[in-house]
């Protein structure tokens, strides 16, 4: 399902500051389509600015990213024009809470991607059955739980018929007993072939669904690998400590 | 003399009604186009001043000169008197006698106002979580959409309060059209109490419909917080 021939991203030496402290400190990698690339590592060390980065949401302050093709981090880049084909879900999910469900779903499809309306509420309620939530449609986002609300949001960035999508740290504000059922739709939306970064602690999600597994520490990539060789065989020091104190 | 006798020398001799009648009417049309003048006034302030706010390091020069004119404004026009404001309005700036009196208020009124609802919208548009920016823009949608279908409709359910309560402030502070000549409701009735010598009824009659119009308006109000509670 990875297709090496097909680059999503190239980001090269990418660098943040924030005022005087160094928080990604020169990251480079690739991004084939295809890949599930999970990002793990302790908090404060630069994965979710990383994600990030990825759509500009945090403005690099140094080095490259370039998104199927094209230089984004350039500042002649119209960066909303590629946000469109970069999903991004949140920790707190960010519905729109004065918008019913389905409005969530087709707002940027009819303001961005120009659709009809008709044909935007048709792919959201189609979208919102594979969730099985498609009963919700005209509910309001504060009416569902919050696994519903992260599956919802999930499907919002669907409906924009993205080529990757950004999960950031997707489970982390959920209870327990909720955690499965996103973990489930992201699992099928991987084997469905869709190019998904993850910054995440679930584990058992990294090495089941993960093509690719990465580990950022103090703003630098540290180690990636296979899961396997990942989880079975890490050579780093510090993910190994990371590791033994997880799993 | 009898409360009958009263009412017909102050409202019904020599058509005295009329000053009142006529004095709502000013003081409707200035408090609308007043408040229509201040929340779009207001508005573009406070976009400036909250993306000059909401801009991380490097402003353009372009929005620091635009923030730092929004501030010099609202610092001179709340730090002032409105009946100051108008005075001026109206012995210095519009010194031609071409110009209605009626345009001179709505112009005072609705410069003065935009800077209350500049800060109220601006503390609704900080208020709402940076989340849903962040959610707006990442599927794409522009600086100006966000603002426009995800920020502001949020934005305005939270300030709706503190907007009516500054309309209502509005309403009674039109109340010194008088100082400029103008016949509002309060100029209105002073001019009936200067003729009868009669303060009582002119007076309580004024209050008594400043009192139902800002009545109405908070029950409009109350209603549309409900119906946009609704919605949650």
């Amino acid at each position: 399902m990875i297709d090496k021939e097909q680059v999503l991203f190239e980001i090269e030496d990418l660098k943040k500051d924030f005022e005087d402290i160094q928080v990604l400190k020169g990251i480079s990698t690739k991004i084939y389509k295809g890949e599930v690339v999970v990002i793990i590592g302790p908090s404060g060390s630069g994965k979710s600015t990383f994600l990030r980065s990825l759509n500009l949401l945090e403005h690099p302050t140094g080095g490259r990213i370039t998104f199927e093709g094209r230089d984004i981090t350039d500042p002649s880049t119209d960066i909303n024009l590629y946000r469109q084909k970069i999903g991004m879900v949140f920790q707190h999910f960010n519905l729109f809470p004065h918008k019913t469900i389905l409005e969530n779903l087709t707002l940027a499809p009819i303001k961005v991607l120009g659709k009809k309306r008709e044909d935007a509420e048709k792919l959201g309620r189609e979208m919102l059955a594979r969730v099985g939530l498609e009963e919700k449609a005209d509910a309001y986002p504060s009416q569902l739980s919050g696994g519903q609300k992260q599956r919802v949001a999930i499907v919002r960035s669907l409906c924009m018929e993205p080529d990757v999508i950004l999960f950031d740290e997707p489970t982390s504000a959920l209870d327990p007993e909720m955690v499965g059922e996103v973990l489930e739709v992201m699992k099928e939306l991987a084997h469905q072939g869709m190019t998904m970064i993850v910054v995440t602690h679930e584990m058992g999600f990294a090495r089941e669904v993960g093509t690719r597994v990465m580990f950022v520490d103090e703003g630098l990539i540290k180690e990636e690998n296979t899961p396997e060789e990942f989880f079975g065989n890490p050579s780093n020091p510090r993910l190994q400590d990371f590791l033994a104190k997880v799993l | 003399m009898g409360l009958k006798e009263k009412f017909i020398l102050n409202f019904i001799e020599d058509s005295r009604w009329k000053y009142i009648t006529e004095g709502l009417g000013t003081t409707f049309i200035v408090t609308i186009f007043a408040i229509i003048l201040g929340v779009a006034l207001g508005f573009l302030i406070a976009v400036v001043r909250s993306t000059a706010d909401k801009t991380e390091g490097h402003k353009g020069i372009v929005l620091r000169f635009l923030d730092l004119i929004c501030r010099v404004y609202l610092t001179v026009i709340r730090g002032t008197p409105a009946m100051i404001q108008l005075l001026i309005m109206y012995y210095i700036i519009f010194t031609s006698p071409n110009v209605s009196k009626r345009v001179v208020a709505i112009l005072t009124f609705g410069f003065n106002s935009a800077a209350y609802v500049a800060e109220i919208i601006r503390s609704g548009i900080m208020s709402i979580d940076n989340g849903q920016f962040e959610a707006g823009r990442s599927l794409g949608m522009n600086y100006v959409q966000t603002m426009i279908y995800i920020i502001t409709p949020q934005a305005f359910r939270n300030i709706l309060p503190a907007l009516a309560n500054e309309f209502i402030t509005l309403l009674k502070e039109t109340s010194i059209c008088g100082y400029i000549a103008l016949t509002d409701i309060t100029h209105g009735a002073n001019v009936i109490r200067s003729q009868t010598y009669e303060p009582m009824l002119p007076l309580l009659g004024a209050a008594l419909i400043y009192l139902t119009v800002v009545s109405v308006m908070s029950m409009g109000v109350t209603r549309l917080e409900r119906r946009l509670r609704n919605d949650r």
